[in-house]
């Protein structure tokens, strides 16, 4: 203990969340406790929006693995992030069928407003903008996903209205697009509540 | 079969057919759809019971004998593979569910996660049944953040109410799941790679043989399947072999979920039987182009496109057909490429998904599909190609057919040919003139 360097003003994540570290744990056979690596790394993200080194070290400590180990798991990972991401992550995809909706001019619109370039967050901590690949919405391209929520079907107008109620920190709860064999209703315009 | 064939009744191949309905995504959409209440209202774990009551061995017959193929890209038959586990040994066995839908194109698990969880639980565990696997593991991919929720609702409430855990629906068998959430790496769903993901390790597939049956999850006997092949096999269980071995074309049985996206007046998914046309799903069910086309990619993006003409619309869209005329039925998202997208610019993209897919782990692969190719495609766009270019991008994708570790290098190189079969003159008029022949379109909906 004493000869390792710890850092001192980190406070392990999980030292006041031991049931859920349980509950985690104990999903997996115990000849299996490796699978809950990922479950882990997503569990530091979504409360952290990024997996810090002193985190994965922990996470290491608590399987039984070495650092390097759960880092060479972290990195495969296009979804894992070593530096935190802004409050609002939007993930655009800008695969073929998202393409054909006009996906890249909604890039470069967002790229305008926000004034980032693909990989960047702003200097408020607020936005962060990621180009991403088939989110599996080709069927209501294109499609925005923020945070872990996707918008569909995203015109000029709608992006707009998006951005603005980021601003506002009033993001609407999408509405669930089917398209094909469901499609009673139209999208409506505010890219919020049905 | 053959020669009874002329008394038999004719099979159902349309959608119009009075005798087809719905069943795999007849709830996808309803308000309330995926809670146990109304999944048992609509008579869900009926099928699962009723699975429960037979012998093992005879529910993998009647999934063999439906003639039911794998969802998931391969065409697999299902119930064949399920008959390649070992005898039981007292070892641990496992069911998986392939729910990493990443192949451009393709969306249709996603809604049947979203709205109808039950049902692909209900497969799950006639699977589980079927091959004596106690355990069953769910991967879903990261970004189906939504899909994943509605799927632990799910797994809860049918632990709540006795159909996961001991003894499942009062029978003496136990079953039960584990949900895993993957992170955004589309080499996942391929089976192997899903299961190194899921122990754990980075996601680089592993040699085959040893297949599953001998050695997957944790090295144990392990069966791995689609979401939409489970689903079938709900409702095969529940209406017998025969009732989808009516649907469909000679080697192509049952109803599938086909997915369309570009340029059509109704994008979406549409189940409908095997053996339907490209016409009558695009044309008919989808509301046909919005813009004139050019060609249609069947499958997802690594199944090669074909031209689009009145003899591709009346092409029937299942297994054989489509390998007659080289391309695939993949997972059935048939994308419209219009007439003014530039087919470099298009298989750019297509190549770029492939190039940042690419897990780096064999040669052919990270040197093909995640380095040159890529570089090529962008010289071409910029006007700087040569035609000795185009002749060295032919030969390079030949050379990634069948040499790479895992088929991901075929799914970049296989597309890639096709391109330049049906639309070389493209390819020769950017490298002749420098610039497209259709330009980069900047259209977006206002
Ligand atoms: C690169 C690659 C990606 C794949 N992605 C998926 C996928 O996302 N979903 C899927 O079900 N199968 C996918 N497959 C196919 C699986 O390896 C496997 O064959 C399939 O899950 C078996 O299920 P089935 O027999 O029910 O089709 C992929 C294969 C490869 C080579
Ligand atoms: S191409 Fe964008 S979601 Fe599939």
């Amino acid at each position: 203990m004493s000869s390792r360097q710890p850092l001192p003003t980190v406070t392990p994540f999980f030292a006041d969340k031991q049931e859920r570290l349980s509950e985690i744990l104990a999903r997996y056979p115990e000849y299996g406790r490796r699978s809950a690596l990922m479950p882990l790394l997503w569990e530091v993200q979504r409360a952290e929006r990024h997996v810090s080194e002193a985190r994965v070290e922990e996470i290491a400590e608590i399987l039984g693995l070495h650092a390097t180990e759960v880092k060479g798991v972290m990195s495969f990972y296009g979804t894992y992030h070593e530096h935190p991401v802004g409050r609002y992550h939007l993930q655009v995809c800008r695969t073929l069928s998202c393409s054909l909706a006009g996906a890249d001019t909604l890039a470069d619109f967002l790229e305008d407003e926000l004034d980032l370039v693909n990989g960047e967050t702003d200097p408020e901590g607020r936005f962060s903008l990621q180009y991403v690949e088939c989110l599996g919405s080709c069927g209501t391209a294109p499609v925005l996903q923020v945070n872990d929520t996707y918008f569909e079907r995203v015109s000029r107008s709608r992006c707009r209205a998006l951005l603005d109620a980021m601003r506002r920190d009033t993001l609407p709860e999408p509405t669930l697009e089917r398209g094909g064999d469901n499609e009673p209703n139209a999208p409506d315009q505010e890219g919020g509540a049905a | 079969m053959s020669d009874t064939a002329s008394s038999a009744p004719k099979p159902i191949t349309s959608r119009f057919d009075p005798r087809f309905e719905p069943t795999l995504y007849a709830h996808v959409g309803v308000p309330g759809s995926h809670t146990l209440s109304y999944y048992r209202s609509h008579g869900g774990y009926e099928a699962a019971s009723k699975a429960l009551g037979l012998e093992p061995k005879a529910v993998v017959d009647e999934v063999k004998a439906s003639g039911l193929r794998g969802r998931g890209g391969a065409g697999f038959p299902t119930g064949v593979k399920w008959s390649f586990m070992p005898p039981v040994d007292g070892r641990q066995r496992f069911i998986v569910c392939n729910a990493d839908e990443s192949e451009p194109g393709s969306f249709k698990d996603r809604y049947l996660l979203e709205d109808d969880p039950h049902q692909l639980i209900e497969g799950m565990l006639i699977a589980g049944w079927a091959i004596q696997a106690t355990i069953g593991v769910v991967y879903v991919r990261g970004e189906y953040y939504h899909a994943y929720g509605r799927l632990a609702a799910a797994i809860d409430e049918a632990r709540a109410a006795g159909i996961l855990g001991r003894g499942v629906l009062g029978s003496e068998f136990d079953f039960d799941l584990i949900l895993h959430r993957g992170a955004g790496a589309y080499i996942c769903g391929e089976e192997t790679a899903l299961m190194n993901s899921f122990e754990g390790l980075r996601a680089n597939p592993r040699l085959k043989p040893p297949f599953p049956a001998q050695a997957g999850v944790y090295g144990l006997p392990s069966t791995i399947n689609n979401v939409e092949s489970f689903c079938a096999a709900v409702h095969i269980v529940a209406r017998g072999a025969a009732w989808h071995a009516a649907m469909g074309t000679d080697d192509s049985k049952g109803m599938k979920l086909y997915q369309v996206s570009g340029p059509v007046a109704r994008p979406g998914v549409y189940e409908v039987p095997m053996g339907a046309t490209f016409r009558e799903l695009i044309m008919e069910l989808a509301g046909g182009p919005s813009e004139p086309a050019k060609a249609i990619i069947p499958g997802g993006s690594s199944t090669p496109l074909l031209p689009w003409s009145d003899a591709t619309l009346d092409l029937p869209m299942d297994y054989g057909t489509m390998a007659k005329h080289r391309s695939m039925l993949g997972t059935g998202g048939v994308i419209v490429i219009p007439e003014r997208k530039c087919i470099v610019d298009a298989y750019y993209n297509v190549v770029r998904f492939y190039a940042h897919e690419s897990c780096g782990k064999c040669t052919p692969c990270r040197e093909g599909s995640a380095t040159w190719l890529p570089k090529m495609y962008q010289k071409l766009l910029a006007g700087q190609g040569t035609h000795e270019d185009l002749a060295l991008m032919e030969d390079m994708v030949k050379h990634m057919r069948g040499t790479a570790f895992c088929p991901l290098a075929d799914a970049c190189a296989m597309p890639v040919q096709a391109s330049f079969e049906h639309f070389r003159h493209e390819y020769e008029h950017l490298v002749d003139q420098g610039e497209s022949l259709y330009p980069r379109r900047r259209e977006w909906a206002a």
